[in-house]
């Protein structure tokens, strides 16, 4: 039980997600994704406040159809935010959390509406156009990946300006005695929503047996998934952004190598005939990339971060959450301007083809191994440049 | 609850998203003198992957964690 209660792992919790991805993707012939889900959402919204979305070309090319139930990505979500839910409960990590100040609510919004309008433009967020897109060997993924990692870095440079620091000041303590957090006991409460968590899901699971064989099983991934994201604290922002804070690269490395594992698995099952699931590489993928970059630094978490942040009570990130949803529906009014510009006259690039079999294959783990010792000298560099030399390492560069 | 070593400083960071807690815990160890000792304090669970990783990457010695609420504790020996 302590296991459960306690944080797990990182490297433990995003090979078995990527695992998890890759079978998801071999039952449902769909990629783990979200963002694309978020924009139907929003299309719903409008048509509810009675906005005509029929000519949106967008919406068609994403199939905007039938409700969330109805949905293989509408259903895994869903599935999502339960095992998330759940996960915070067991973690007893479910507390509302009120945003300090307006700076923190811009943030969490105007960062959300960037991060969205750029995963969609790029079709895909953290997931599509990377943890799950380069296991699909499309080469936008890559390119995404790549401005991603530019992006975020600006995206720093902005979050450390003075304007978004905490107001928080190091108090001199001096004292024996540990602080009291007013923690509370949240046993019954976290018991009963645990029961009503339970019966949501029971209820979800014969809704959905009854519509089709797939969706309980869409159900059991989308729960898996939300509770692993939750219990591993994984934050696909963080593997970007805290490279350029803090020089950590834990989440990083991890994500690397869940990337290896769904990989293999992946080609296995698109090597037995299920097309793989490849985007437009055109500079939409370019600029999406870097204004989704800069807009998780500044919202301070992506599509799937704000998902399991928002369920552990954290208002901040379910703002994050409505800002994606916005910046999906800018792209979605202004995408038949865009695409005949940047997206359509572009090819899909798929290497398992422009490459051959083995060549793609192995392009994708020379370039994730290659990342991965990239991660490893940006860290040793990171350190040797941040490190204050002492006195003694001093007088022995100078030879004394 | 008492500690068998002197707490010298207190950082509250409750209400702070992510990064702000890790960024603003690697501040405060420039502010502190080798041998002190800081309580730090996060709601943000995800500070778990943050604060410990990079106080000991630091060379910093980490006394206490604790998770066993929405409130995290960390407590941390800065060595210089």
């Amino acid at each position: 039980m302590a296991s459960l209660k306690k944080a797990w792992n990182p490297m433990l919790a995003i090979p078995i997600l990527g695992a998890l991805s890759a079978f998801y993707f071999g039952l449902t012939q769909t990629f783990w994704a979200v963002t694309g889900e978020f924009t139907r959402w929003g299309a719903s919204l409008m048509n509810l406040v009675g906005i005509d979305t029929s000519h949106y070309s967008y919406l068609k090319l994403i199939h905007y159809q039938g409700t969330v139930l109805d949905r293989v990505d509408g259903i895994m979500i869903i599935g999502m935010f339960l095992g998330a839910f759940v996960a915070a409960l067991i973690s007893n990590n479910v507390k509302l959390r009120w945003p300090t100040s307006k700076i923190r609510i811009g943030q969490a919004i105007g960062g959300g509406i960037l991060a969205g309008f750029g995963a969609r433009l790029a079709m895909g967020c953290n997931l599509a156009a990377f943890f799950t897109g380069i296991p699909q060997f499309s080469l936008h993924a890559w390119i995404f990946t790549i401005f991603t990692v530019i992006g975020t870095y600006f995206g720093t440079k902005i979050i450390k300006m003075p304007f978004f620091r905490p107001r928080v000041k190091l108090q001199r303590k001096n004292s024996h005695t540990l602080a009291d957090l007013h923690q509370g006991d949240h046993t019954s409460r976290n018991r009963v929503l645990l029961i009503l968590a339970g019966v949501a899901i029971v209820g979800l699971f014969f809704v959905e047996a009854n519509k089709a064989a797939l969706l309980p099983w869409v159900l059991v991934f989308g729960l898996a998934f939300g509770f692993l994201l939750e219990k591993g604290q994984v934050c696909f922002t963080s593997a970007f952004r805290d490279l350029w804070t803090a020089g950590r690269t834990n989440m990083t490395k991890a994500i690397i190598v869940g990337m290896l594992v769904s990989t293999i698995i992946t080609y296995f099952f698109i090597h037995s005939g299920i097309p793989a699931k490849i985007m437009w590489a055109g500079p939409n993928v370019v600029i999406g990339g870097f204004v989704f970059g800069i807009g998780i630094v500044i919202a301070g978490g992506c599509e799937t971060g704000w998902m399991y942040r928002a369920m552990e009570g954290q208002v901040h990130y379910m703002l994050v959450g409505v800002g994606n949803i916005i910046g999906a529906m800018l792209l979605v009014i202004s995408w038949d301007a865009l695409a005949p510009k940047i997206v359509m006259p572009f090819p899909k690039v798929n290497l398992l083809t422009s490459l051959g079999n083995y060549g793609g294959l192995a392009f994708t783990y020379g370039a994730l191994l290659l990342s991965l010792l990239l991660v490893m000298w940006y860290e040793r560099h990171f350190f040797k440049k941040n490190s204050q030399p002492t006195k003694e390492a001093l007088a022995h560069e100078n030879g004394l | 609850m008492k500690t068998a070593y002197n707490i010298d400083y207190l950082l509250d960071l409750k209400g702070e998203p992510c990064p702000f807690p890790a960024m603003s815990t690697i501040d405060a160890y420039d502010d502190m003198s080798d041998g002190e000792v800081i309580e730090v304090l996060s709601d943000c669970p995800q500070s778990i992957n943050s604060i410990p990783v990079d106080a000991k990457k630091r060379g910093h010695e980490v006394l206490l964690v604790q998770q066993d609420g929405p409130t995290f504790r960390y407590v941390i020996r800065v060595h210089k």
